[in-house]
């Protein structure tokens, strides 16, 4: 075709009229390098997003289980071709001369060879700006081979510190991390499988199989999980992360495969199986210690009875952290701070640093005005007739019907908060109001006559 | 003696079988006195008569045979969702009396989205306050889906650290249907704890529950104070409550007050807190009550129930 990068569409249009232009979409590109690191995990949870074109795989410790790094490279190569993209790896010990063997295409550089393969390349190996790669060749230095052994004090006067950064890193004289774009998982058991895994039940009892091969794990550090993930590798490259938490430490097959069984039930359709998935995964990523507990030789619970951690951990799989709550009394005058509703598997530490429970127990003890049993999620505004102004209302209209106050006790003055919020908030005088029919009702004025903006009626909550 | 023993027995099987066709509840049969005698309940779970929840009001009590069972579902019915204070006030009343009798026990109430945004979320500090129910004990279920809310409730039979459940929702959802309710109704008896099905703004319709009461609110009881009553004053909340339905078939409205300090439920004293009408000068012939009954609604809505 004949066509280079910088063209002007209207020359490759004279050249070719039947041309397709697609816009460039840096975006989809971005999605497509990421859906293909997390494909590429199922090699090493060390992978890398490397520019926009590149990634790094960290594969130490993990060729043996593909026979060896060539065959690791081999299989790679092959299944990414199945998937249609077109792989140029590059393997060696330091992520920049890997770098470099990817883009320039060598065969594996062993450790130590770096110095020997960098020497003939251009300087464009050595991951460069190109102001800076320009103005080392406007003094004649193009390949890597001609800087390397060339003092390295005028250099990097000259050129700064990044060139004699880069070669190092190149030649591993300078140590180089690459930062993975997952948490790495410090335990974690796998299953490949020949024929794709289609069904929920299967992936169930896998999870149950990788269970139990991480408990001898587990046993052996002394700890129990807290937070695990699942990852399904899907045969066409898609992965699904699944993860769970627990509000203790667990070790146990059983609970881990009852606690998936519920995510998975939850998620349903939403895990789309496709051509079914061929690899398993089941990572540690949290763990706190375990502690033994002495078997009692008179079964404390019957038969049946569970307890209450392990159906807080499923209903959190299944429905999500806010789905069970637990009432936290908060030191506040203001009604609806003064207890807050928080999820029922936070740690008390948790809760504290959420601004609750901070109360010792025997403040609790209700000494003000009865409250009442339920409370509105926002108080919604009503409209109000009061005999005298600053007297309880004689009418009022809540959700468009009308009602006809028979009873009143109050006000109950809430003043606000001055010591913690900016001032905006309204002074607050309460009443419980009873109807006609006997329904009780806690309404509140908000601000004062007097004030520049005329007072407002809300309605907040309902008694007994 | 041990012929008399076996006598005994049998009288008392007999009495079961008895009971049975007549539909009363036969583990309430009390063993003859002298005997050692335990009635079995499905499940192999030993039953002495406890297995009642007693409200403490004689009269709704004895209507309801005893009271209510406890290892079962019992419907908790509300006319319009305006009245949700007064269904769960009367529903929490009996958890926290359940509560009272369990030692240590806690209490969780699953409500969908819908019924928690509609009529507000519990809030505990009213609770406590008026139930004796302190936060710890309380845990609140906020359940997307009617479905959800029902699996967490099955789920939940099992747990030993509750004493009782309550489920709200509102109206007449399709799918807690017969099955459904009856599926609630197996688990609570099989575990032997009270789930209460509070619904706002639903008519009757055939569940597996063998109870259900209509809760309406009514006015508080006045506040007293040494010099007697406290003219205009809000005290003991009160609620009415009709049997839609129940093992003994006996209707009846009751109007029932919950004593906050003693945690009680006791009858409305006769007094009203206020006079609807002035007597008339001889102290005979009350005045009629104002208005026309037009129509007498309880046995139309029976049979439009199926019942």
């Amino acid at each position: 075709m004949r066509l280079k990068r910088g063209l002007g569409l209207a020359d490759a249009r004279a050249r070719h009229p039947d041309i397709d232009v697609v816009e460039a979409d840096a975006e989809a590109d971005r999605r497509l390098l990421v859906a293909l690191a997390d494909w590429c995990d199922r090699y090493t949870p060390l992978v890398a997003i490397e520019g926009e074109d590149g990634l790094f795989l960290d594969i130490t410790g993990c060729a043996h289980l593909f026979g060896g790094e060539a065959a690791m490279v081999a299989d790679l190569v092959r299944r990414l071709a199945e998937q249609g993209f077109d792989v140029r790896p590059g393997l060696a010990s330091t992520p920049g001369m890997a770098w470099a063997a990817a883009r320039f295409s060598l065969p594996a550089v062993e450790c130590g060879e770096e110095e020997e393969a960098l020497a003939p390349l251009p300087l464009s190996a050595l991951r460069l700006e190109p102001a800076m790669r320009s103005g080392l060749e406007s003094v004649g230095l193009r390949v890597v081979g001609s800087i390397i052994h060339a003092p390295r004090a005028p250099l990097a006067r000259r050129f700064g510190k990044v060139l004699i950064l880069r070669l190092d890193q190149a030649l591993g004289v300078v140590e180089e991390a690459i930062s993975p774009r997952l948490p790495v998982a410090f335990l974690s058991a796998e299953r490949h499988f020949a024929e794709p895994l289609l069904r929920l039940e299967d992936i169930e009892q896998t999870v149950l199989m990788l269970a139990a091969t991480l408990k001898a794990d587990l046993e052996r550090r002394g700890e129990g999980v807290r937070r695990l993930q699942l990852a399904l590798f899907r045969v066409d490259g898609a992965v699904n992360r699944i993860a769970v938490g627990t509000s203790r430490p667990m070790r146990e097959p059983g609970p881990i495969g009852r606690l998936f069984h519920e995510r998975l039930t939850a998620l349903g359709e939403r895990i789309d199986a496709g051509y079914g998935f061929d690899l398993v995964r089941l990572g540690v990523l949290a763990a706190t210690p375990f502690e033994d507990d002495q078997a009692d030789l008179v079964a404390s619970a019957p038969d049946g009875e569970e307890d209450m951690a392990f159906f807080t951990d499923r209903v959190r799989a299944r429905l999500g952290e806010g789905a069970l709550l637990r009432p936290v009394m908060v030191e506040s005058h203001v009604p609806e701070q003064a207890v807050r509703n928080v999820p029922a598997a936070l740690e008390p530490k948790q809760v504290v640093a959420a601004g609750g429970g901070a109360l010792p127990a025997p403040d609790t003890e209700i000494r003000h005005a009865e409250r009442p049993i339920r409370l509105f999620q926002r108080p919604e505004p009503v409209e109000v007739t009061a005999e005298v102004p600053e007297g309880p209302p004689a009418h009022f209209r809540w959700r468009r019907a009308a009602y006809r106050v028979v009873r009143a006790e109050g006000p109950e003055r809430i003043a606000p908060e001055w010591w913690l919020d900016d001032g905006e908030t309204r002074t607050r005088d309460y009443f419980r109001v009873e109807d006609m029919e006997g329904r009780r009702f806690w309404l509140y004025r908000q601000g004062l006559y007097g004030e520049a903006e005329a007072p407002r009626w809300f309605m907040q909550g309902m008694f007994a | 003696m041990a012929a008399h023993a076996v006598a005994q027995a049998t009288l008392c099987a007999l009495r079961q079988d008895i009971a049975r066709i007549e539909g009363r509840l036969a583990e309430r049969l009390e063993p003859p006195p002298g005997t050692d005698m335990t009635v079995l309940r499905h499940g192999g779970r030993a039953f002495r008569g406890g297995d009642l929840l007693a409200t403490g009001v004689k009269a709704f009590d004895a209507a309801l045979d005893g009271g209510l069972s406890r290892g079962a579902l019992s419907e908790i019915h509300a006319v319009q969702t305006r009245d949700a204070g007064a269904s769960a006030s009367f529903t929490l009343a009996l958890a926290a009396l359940a509560m009272k009798e369990r030692q240590q026990r806690s209490l969780l109430w699953i409500g969908t989205a819908e019924i928690f945004r509609e009529a507000g979320l519990p809030y505990a500090a009213g609770l406590t306050q008026t139930f004796g129910i302190s936060p710890e004990e309380l845990l609140f279920a906020d359940a997307p889906k009617l479905a959800d809310a029902l699996w967490i409730a099955e789920e939940a039979t099992r747990l030993s650290a509750l004493a009782a459940i309550v489920i709200e929702l509102r109206g007449n959802p399709e799918r807690l249907d017969l099955t459904a309710t009856r599926r609630l109704h197996r688990r609570a008896g099989d575990a032997g704890r009270s789930v209460f099905l509070v619904r706002q703004a639903a008519f009757a319709e055939p569940t597996a529950a063998p109870v259900r009461l209509v809760v309406s609110p009514a006015p508080a009881a006045l506040r007293r104070t040494l010099t007697g009553p406290l003219e205009g004053s809000l005290g003991n909340p009160a609620f009415s409550v009709s049997i839609g339905k129940s093992r003994t078939a006996a209707g009846g409205r009751f109007l029932v007050e919950w004593n906050c300090h003693d945690l009680a439920f006791q009858e409305r004293q006769q007094t009203h807190p206020r006079r609807l009408v002035s007597l008339s000068r001889h102290g005979a012939d009350l005045a009629p009550a104002a208005g026309a009954v037009v129509a007498l609604e309880t046995a139309p809505r029976r049979a439009a129930a199926g019942r």
